[in-house]
Order: C-alpha cells, then structure tokens, then sequence
C-alpha cells in the first residue's frame, strides 16, 4: 500500500517535472520573441522565435503536460507587447523627443496618421507631442497604467492569483483610457487630421488593434479562478 | 449533487460582459462614425 | 473511464464559456500577429513614403520641420544639444487657423513628394543666385 501510494507520488512528481521543464523550454523562445517584437524594428525575428516557442507549448499541451493553456499565453504575452509597444512609443516622446530617430520617424509617423505627433512638435517646453492633452496621457499612463499592465502580465503568465486579479484591474484601466483617448482625438479631430497623408482610416486601421483589454475582459471574468495558485 | 450547466449568477455575469462589449464596442464605432462624419465636412 | 466524445476543454475553461473562449483566443491571435506585423513594417514604410534613400534621416528630418513649421530655413540638428532649450521654442512662421480648436494649415504629403519639395527647392535657391550673380 505505502510502495504504491509513493509509486504514485512518483509518478506525479515525475509528470510535474516534465510539465514545468515543457513550459520553461517553450518560454525560452516565447519571451525573447515577445521582447524582440516589442522593440517593433526587431519584429521579423522575434515573431518566427514566438511561433516557434507557441508550437512547442502546443505540442507539451496535446501530450497531456500540465502546462498553461493557450489562451493564458496568448494573452500574457499580448499584454505584454502591448503595453511595451505604447512604452516604447511614448517613452521617445517623453525622453528623447530631440533625438532623430524621435524627429524623423515619431514625426513621419503622425504625419501619415495622427498629426498629434507632428503639429508643433517638439514646440512645447517638454518637447514631444504639442497636440492637447497628448503629453498628459503620456505622462499619466507611462508610469502607471502600462507598467502595471507588464508586471500584471508576468504574473499572469506564472499562473499567480495576483496576476489574475491585477490583470483584471489594469484591463479595466485600459478601457478608461481607450474611452479618453479617443474622446480627447475626436474632439480636436481638425489639429489630429487635418491634411495628413490617411486621415481617420489610418489611426484606426493602425491603433484599433491594441485593443487587448477588451479581448481580455471577458476571459478574465470567465475562467476558473483555481487554475491560478497563490 | 449535480449543477445545472449554467448557474444563474454564471449566466447573469457572461450577459453583464456581454453588455459591455456591446458598449465598449459601440462606442468606438460611434465615434469612428463622428470622426468619419467630421472628415466628410471638413476638407481634410 | 467515461468515452469522452466531446472535446477535451482547456484548463479554465467551463463548458459554457467555451465557444466565448476560442473566439477570443483566435482574436488574440490575430491582434498579436498585427501587432508584429506594424512593428515590422512601420519603420521601412515610413522611411520610403518619406524619400529613403534619396533623403538621409537627416534631411527627411528637416524636410518634415520645414513642411511643419512651413519654414524653409528650418534645419534639423543632429545631435540635438542635451539641455537646450525646444527646436522650435518660440517659432512664429507654422500657418495654423487659431481657436479653441486649431487647424493646421500645412500642405499634405504625397508618396516620395518630400524629394520633389527639395529638389524644388534647391532649384528655386539655384536659380535664385544665379539671378542675383546675373544682375551684378
């Protein structure tokens, strides 16, 4: 009875073991390949190396390893680029707004898209973005909102209790701010689009698929919380 | 002791998000639509 | 042992919720795969609708100030000084229509035309001189 009952034990340990070891080694490739993809330029490597990273988390999930779902990957990872990409962004806007990579491609970009980011730029005394309330979302949502996001993230992708809830709570954020944004850019529409090169369309077609928050929402409220472990 | 598939606060929550995306969701298309509206007007 | 002839649901996911949860899975996925794909190919549009290689990053960048400030004696600094004031702190020349909601006045620009401006530019600059030389 005792062989068997730490024959079995074994035997659990032994499929956690694996479990895990999966997990780690399709991480190895899936953070990196997010990271990559966050810096934007480096996408066309990070993406192949994600791929990569998701096929073998697949792989571990179809022989029965005891690894984190899909879903939870996709979406920890989402966020994470998510929040990074919008970082990055602003961050340049907020830091190095006279730098030229700042000048030429910050500046470029909302030509094509979002005058925000080439009207007066680099007038105002912070530098950066001049259109109205744009320096303010950059200030107030960099060092809040999108690094609570990453560090929620993580969590997540740990399977924590912690990173569940707070996953919750910044997604709820990010609809606040997507409500604003959108409010602030529709009610100076004339400064954001006049005379730039796609006006409307191209904000939208560009931006509309940050929407991460959303997709998230309803899965968070849905899934069963046991699933995430103090 | 067997549930009901669908417990009512399960079913009362998934129509509450179900709600929201409906509003979130029209939002945005609202004010796309305002947006859109706005540049048929102006010359941008 | 049950003959489970339903699929096996993912940890997490209850019945009810799983058609809800593959929807959002697939949509998660394709707001990654885009995300990567701007990243990607933002960079490199950019530079080729604004006159790469015919403009270096310097030059577009000054072309784009010029079109901005509608100013043609605007330059960009490269190696902007750390703790200088803002490029364009006080500029007078941008044509905006002012009010509570400001319109710009700048000219749109079309693929590669920032090439054209220049070129224009310095032919217009060239002819100049030459006049100027010719009345002497």
């Amino acid at each position: 009875m005792n062989q068997s009952l730490s024959n079995a034990s074994n035997v659990y340990d032994d499929h956690q073991n694996k479990s895990r070891d999966a997990q780690r080694k399709a991480d190895r490739w899936m953070l990196p390949g997010a990271i990559l993809m966050t810096t934007a330029v480096l996408g066309p490597i990070g993406f192949p190396l994600f791929l990569k990273g998701m096929a073998m988390q697949r792989r571990a999930l179809l022989d029965g390893m005891s690894v984190r779902p899909m879903i939870c990957t996709l979406l920890g990872y989402l966020v994470i680029m998510d929040s990074g990409l919008n970082s990055i962004g602003w961050s340049l806007d907020i830091f190095a707004h006279h730098s030229l990579i700042s000048r030429t491609l910050v500046t470029a970009w909302g030509n094509m898209f979002d005058a925000g980011y080439f009207w007066h730029y680099n007038e105002l005394w912070a530098g950066g973005a001049g259109a109205p309330g744009e320096k303010s979302w950059e200030y107030s949502l960099v060092p809040t909102v999108f690094c609570m996001r990453l560090a929620a993230a993580i969590g997540f992708l740990q399977m924590k209790r912690w990173g569940h809830q707070w996953l919750i709570v910044t997604c709820w954020f990010g609809v606040i701010y997507w409500v604003g944004y959108v409010a602030n850019m529709t009610i100076f529409a004339d400064l954001r689009y006049a005379n730039i090169v796609f006006p409307v369309w191209g904000w939208w077609l560009y931006d509309i698929f940050y929407i991460t928050p959303f997709l998230a929402i309803p899965y968070l409220h849905t899934v069963n919380r046991e699933i995430f472990s103090d | 002791m067997s549930q009901k598939p669908t417990v009512d606060h399960d079913r009362r929550r998934r129509r509450a998000l179900g709600v929201f995306q409906i509003l979130i969701y029209g939002y945005l298309l609202t004010m796309w639509g305002i947006q859109l509206y706005m540049y048929s007007q102006r010359d941008w | 042992m049950t003959t489970s002839s339903e699929k096996q649901l993912p940890p997490g996911t209850t019945a009810p919720n799983a058609t809800l949860h593959k929807w959002l899975q697939r949509g998660l996925f394709v707001c990654l795969t885009v995300l990567a794909l701007e990243g990607t190919f933002t960079f490199p549009g950019l530079m080729i609708w604004y006159g790469f290689p015919d403009l270096s990053l310097v030059e577009m960048c000054s072309e784009l100030a010029k079109v901005r400030y509608s100013d043609d004696a605007r330059e960009c600094i490269f190696l902007y000084p750390l703790f200088a004031p803002a490029e364009a702190a006080g500029q007078t020349t941008a044509q905006d229509k002012w009010g509570v909601q400001p319109r710009p006045e700048y000219k749109r620009i079309g693929f590669r035309e920032l090439v054209q401006i220049r070129d224009d530019r310095l032919a217009r600059q060239a002819a100049a001189k030459q006049a100027d030389v010719g009345t002497r």
